[in-house]
This record gives structure tokens, sequence and C-alpha cells, in this order.
């Protein structure tokens, strides 16, 4: 059985599509044929984050135009096995996506056998992000420690359970996981920003994780490799512990204390 | 095309304005019509009725036609008649469709049946001068009122007390009222549907979460809310609203004028509460309620808002 999960959140630049990069990465590492598909259709973002952007030929508007099979549009990763890209078009806009013509490509990549297919959203409500949550089993809300952000996750649960597929056709609601990234224990503290527990208590969905603001994440990101295979970064160790959890594995929440410094750390900043 | 395409025939229930005679005296219904009708007159002008024969059907010497021209002279539209028994002469006189009242002992029809078994303190209360008029329609509350009708013995309860309002009856005539063992009325005035059922209009129920951006309305009825209301959420309803979560949006009720309905909630956090448009912000809600359960009313042309 083929799960679709959308990565999601209404706010830009909260890191959907780190996240998108490191879940599907992580999926597969462990076995499951997964694909990445990038809905961000004109500003297109997660072949850079997956370092595989002078591979792309052909994109997802193309496959939705009927213009390239899949077999032409999909990427192979070349580092972890089962692990495929669809990115999308730069030169497009979101109009040129249709939920049939997103339906085609789900029955395809279904009848591919594929486990795992996540979604990475473009930011904001509109056709992109609902084209993007439409064939959702499951979604990661992805929400940044701020007013801003949590409110927005509040506005896109909504959409999700008003207007996927799920809810049209009054299946069981969307699956919903709470992942909050760019947690900085520190500001926590000085209450420069929202803890883990007024986030939980504001939306009122089950934690997946908390991934800890990193300067790895740049890093591996100009280095076109998903955080998650840089099991030294933090970052890196808080999205393993998320594929656990996403998997149905119970793991008690790190990365929620402010990192006791080192000798050396302190020395060296 | 089939002909289902153009006309569609199917059954279905609608609640009308039912006018019940317990009087076939025609100056005394007109009477009582005028002051009823003058109480709300936007809301009778043109409304459909079913005109309740029941409990003058047996009577002899009822003007039907002229009952009816009474009616219709004061802007009512009698749509239809009710009646136990169709072959009667009252029956047969008016120039109405008929249906049968039914004889369940439920809802509405607990009444007829009451006021039947009083049928001579009914006719020796005829020539009353005063007529007294136990239901609310005339305030223009249709919301109220049916939910009024869940009970009619409650119905007639509340509604003696109301009556005191319009007239200034004596306590013997509220007294009789309240244990609904009367009938001074030459016409009575409800709610009433087909069924019994649609009487009860039932709250709404939202199980799940109000997210940011949603709206809820509870058109004619209550609105319970399970879940939590984010800020940027607004819930609506005709008449009060009840919220077990957080409730972090805004919160209307009586938005169609009812200032009777409140709000209640576990946790007041809300960015704006309002009843019957008379609203305060999450700036004047006193600091010591916020977060806490509390209740949101109007009376005295002031919102109050109390701890629970
Ligand atoms: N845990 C983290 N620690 C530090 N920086 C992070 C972290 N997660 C994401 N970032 C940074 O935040 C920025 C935005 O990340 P990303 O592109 O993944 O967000 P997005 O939600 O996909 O943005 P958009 O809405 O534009 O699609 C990037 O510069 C990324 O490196
Ligand atoms: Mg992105």
């Amino acid at each position: 059985m083929t799960k679709t999960i959308v990565v999601t959140s209404g706010k830009g630049g909260v890191g959907k599509t780190t996240t998108s990069a490191s879940i599907a990465t992580g999926l597969a590492s462990r076995g499951f044929k997964t694909v990445v598909i990038d809905f961000d259709v004109g500003l297109r973002n997660l072949d850079l984050i997956m370092g595989c952007e002078r591979r792309v030929v052909y994109d997802l508007v193309n496959l939705v135009n009927q213009e390239a099979s899949l077999h032409q549009t999909l990427i192979k990763d070349k580092r972890v096995e089962n692990l495929y890209i669809l990115p999308a078009s730069q030169t497009r806009d979101k109009d040129a996506l249709t939920i049939e013509g997103i339906a085609r490509v789900m029955h395809k990549l279904k009848k591919s056998e594929f486990d795992y297919i996540i979604c990475d959203s473009p930011a904001g409500i509109e056709k992109g992000a609902k084209m993007a949550l439409y064939f959702a089993d499951e979604a990661i809300i992805t929400t940044n420690p701020e007013v801003s952000s949590v409110r927005d996750s509040d506005r896109i649960l909504g959409i999700l359970q008003s207007e996927s597929r799920r809810a049209k056709m009054n299946d069981d609601p969307v699956k919903e996981h709470l992942l909050i990234t760019r947690y900085n224990p520190g500001r926590v503290q000085e209450g420069q920003m929202l803890s883990v527990d007024d986030i939980v208590e504001l939306l009122a969905i089950p934690l997946l994780g908390i991934i800890p603001e990193s300067p790895t994440v740049l890093d591996s990101s100009n280095a076109g490799k998903p955080v998650i295979l840089d099991q030294t970064s933090l970052a890196g160790q808080a999205y393993s512990d998320a594929i656990d959890r996403l998997l149905g594995e119970s793991k008690p929440h790190r990365f929620m204390e402010i990192e006791k410094k080192g000798f050396l750390k302190r020395l060296f900043g | 095309m089939s002909s289902n395409s153009v006309v569609e025939l199917k059954g279905s229930m609608y609640t009308f304005l039912s006018l019940k005679l317990h009087s076939g005296d025609l100056s005394a219904v007109n009477e009582a019509l005028a002051e009823k009708v003058q109480q709300a007159p936007g809301f009778f002008s043109n409304t459909p009725i079913v005109v309740d024969l029941t409990a003058i059907e047996d009577k002899p010497d009822v003007d039907a036609k002229g009952l009816l021209a009474a009616i219709r002279d004061h802007k009512l539209v009698p749509i239809v008649a009710s009646v136990h028994n169709r072959d009667g002469d009252l029956a047969r006189d008016i120039d109405l469709p008929l249906v049968e009242a039914r004889d369940r002992n439920t809802g509405n029809d607990t009444k007829p049946a009451a006021q039947a078994s009083k049928k001579t303190s009914t006719e020796s209360a005829e020539s009353a001068s005063d007529p007294v008029f136990d239901d609310d329609v005339a305030s223009g509350d249709q919301t109220q009122n049916t939910g009024a009708s869940v009970d009619s013995s409650k119905e007639s309860a509340e509604t003696g007390d109301g009556a005191a309002d319009n007239n200034a009856g004596s306590d013997a005539d509220r007294e009789q009222s309240a244990t609904g063992s009367h009938s001074m009325d030459p016409i009575d005035l409800a709610m009433s549907g087909a069924e019994v059922e649609y009487v009860v209009k039932r709250p709404k129920l939202v199980t799940r979460p109000v997210r940011s951006g949603q709206q809820v309305y509870a058109r004619d009825t209550d609105l319970v809310v399970l879940g939590q209301i984010g800020a940027g959420a607004e819930i609506i309803a005709d008449n009060n609203i009840h919220v077990y979560g957080p409730l972090r949006g805004r919160a209307l009720c009586g938005v169609t004028g009812n200032s009777e309905a409140r709000i209640f909630c576990q946790s007041l956090e809300a960015e704006l509460v309002s009843v019957a448009g008379n609203f305060k912000v999450l700036e004047e809600i006193p600091e010591h309620l916020h977060g806490k359960p509390a209740q949101i009313w109007f009376s005295d042309d002031k919102l109050h808002i109390e701890p629970l």
C-alpha cells in the first residue's frame, strides 16, 4: 500500500523542503521505495537540496501534461537505493497543475509500487499548496516556534481537513503530525520563542519531532546532501528520530533543552 | 429529457405556523387576530399558515367561510386546514385542502388532546373579553419558539409567564395556563411541523477543532464544539454557543437578533465575543478571566462576562 505524505506549513521558509528531503531519504534508507515530489512549481528547490539539479530533464509539469513518461521524469538518487526525485518545473507556474493530471501521476506511482510518496508543498494556502495536500494520507505540519508560523499551521490544518481528497470523499481524516523545526531552546528560555508545550497546546496534534536550529542544515543544503545523512549533526539525528516515530516506534523527544557546551566548544564558540 | 429533470415529485417536510381556533365566534377571533398580528406585523404578513380546526370542528353553526376571510383579512395565508374528521360539517364548508390531525400523544399533539378534554372550560371561557395568548411567536423569534415546542407542557408553562407581559392578566389566569388546563384564547398561534422531529431543531455538533480561517455557522440552533477554536477561526450561531476546547478565535451568538443567546466556554481566550451584535474584543475581556471557564450573555444593554 502506497502512503502519500504531504510536508506543509502555510508559512514560507520554515523548513518544508529541508524536511521533505530528509524524510524521503530516511524512509528510503530503511528500505522503503520512496519518491519525493517538488510541488513548488516556479520555485524549484528540492533538486538543489537533493543534489540532483544537474540531472533534471523533464519535470512534474511535463508528466502532468503527458509530455514525458514516469520513467523519463523520475531521477534516481545516487547515494540511497530506493530513492527517487520528481522535480518541479522552474519555467512554469502553479496553474500548469490540475487535480486530474496529478491524479494520473499518483496512480502511476502507485502502480510502480512505491511505498511512500512525499509531497513538498509550496508556501501559502493557494492552489499550489492545495494541489500538494489533495492526495495526502498523512501530513507533516512543519512549524517554527513563532506565533505567526503556528497560526499558519492551524490554517493549513483546517484546509487539510476540509479540502483534501479524504475530506471530500468522507474517508478517514488525513493523519496529522507536528514537526517543530528550527527549534532554539536558548531563545525559548529567553521568552523570544514559543516552547514545544505552547505549540503542542495551540495546535493540539501529535508531535512527530523537534528539529533543532543547526548550522549543519545550511551546510548540507549547500552540499546538496540531505541533513539526515549527516548523523554527527543534531538536526540529522532529530530527523532520524522522526522517521522512527513515523514508522510507529515511540521514542522520547530530544533537543528540547539547551545543549551543555563542552569545554572545547566553550573555548571555540 | 426525462420528466424527472423538469419536475420532481417527492415527499418533504416543512415547518409552518399553525393557527388553532379555540372559538368559532367570528368577532372574538377577529379581535384576537388583530392584536396578535399587530405585535409583529412584518412577521405575519403573507405568512402561510395551517388552520387547526380540531377544537371547533364539532361545534354547531360555525361560519367557516367567515373565519377564513377574517384570517385572510389579517394578511395571513391559509394553505391547509387540519381536522380530526374530514367528513364533518366544518370540514366540508371550508374552502381549503384538508389534513387529518394525528392523535399521537407526542409533541404538538399533546396539546389538542389536553384541550379537547377540557372542552367545557373552553366553551365557558369563550366569552372572555380579554384574550390571553399563550405563545411567544409574536416576538418574531422563531428559533426560541421551535425550541420551546420540544415539550408542550413546558411550553405552556413558559408561555404563561410570557402572557403576563402582553397583558396584565390575573395570577389565576397564569396559574391555569401553567398547568395547561385552560384555554381562554379564541386562537392559538404556534410553530408546528408536519412531524415532531422537525420542530425539534438539533444543535449543530462539531467534534473536530475549528482551525484558523474556518467558519462554522449553526443556523436557527445551538452550536456545540468539542475541539478548540483556533485564533482566526469564527464560530457563529443563531442561538447559544458551547465550546469545550479552548476558545481562541471569534464566537458570535444570536446573530439573527436573539439577544438571549449565550456563549459558554471552558477556556476563554477569544479574540472577540458577541451576543446579538454586541461585542467585546480580547483587550476588553477582564484579565482574570483569560483561560477560565466563562459565560457571556447580554442584558440591561450590556455584555456580561462572568466565570462559570
Ligand atoms: N533546522 C534548521 N536549522 C537551521 N536552518 C534551517 C533549519 N531548517 C531549515 N533551515 C533553513 O531555513 C531556510 C528555509 O528552509 P526550506 O527551504 O527547507 O524551507 P521551506 O519551508 O521549504 O521554504 P519555502 O516556503 O520557500 O518553500 C533554508 O535556508 C534552510 O537552510
Ligand atoms: Mg520549499
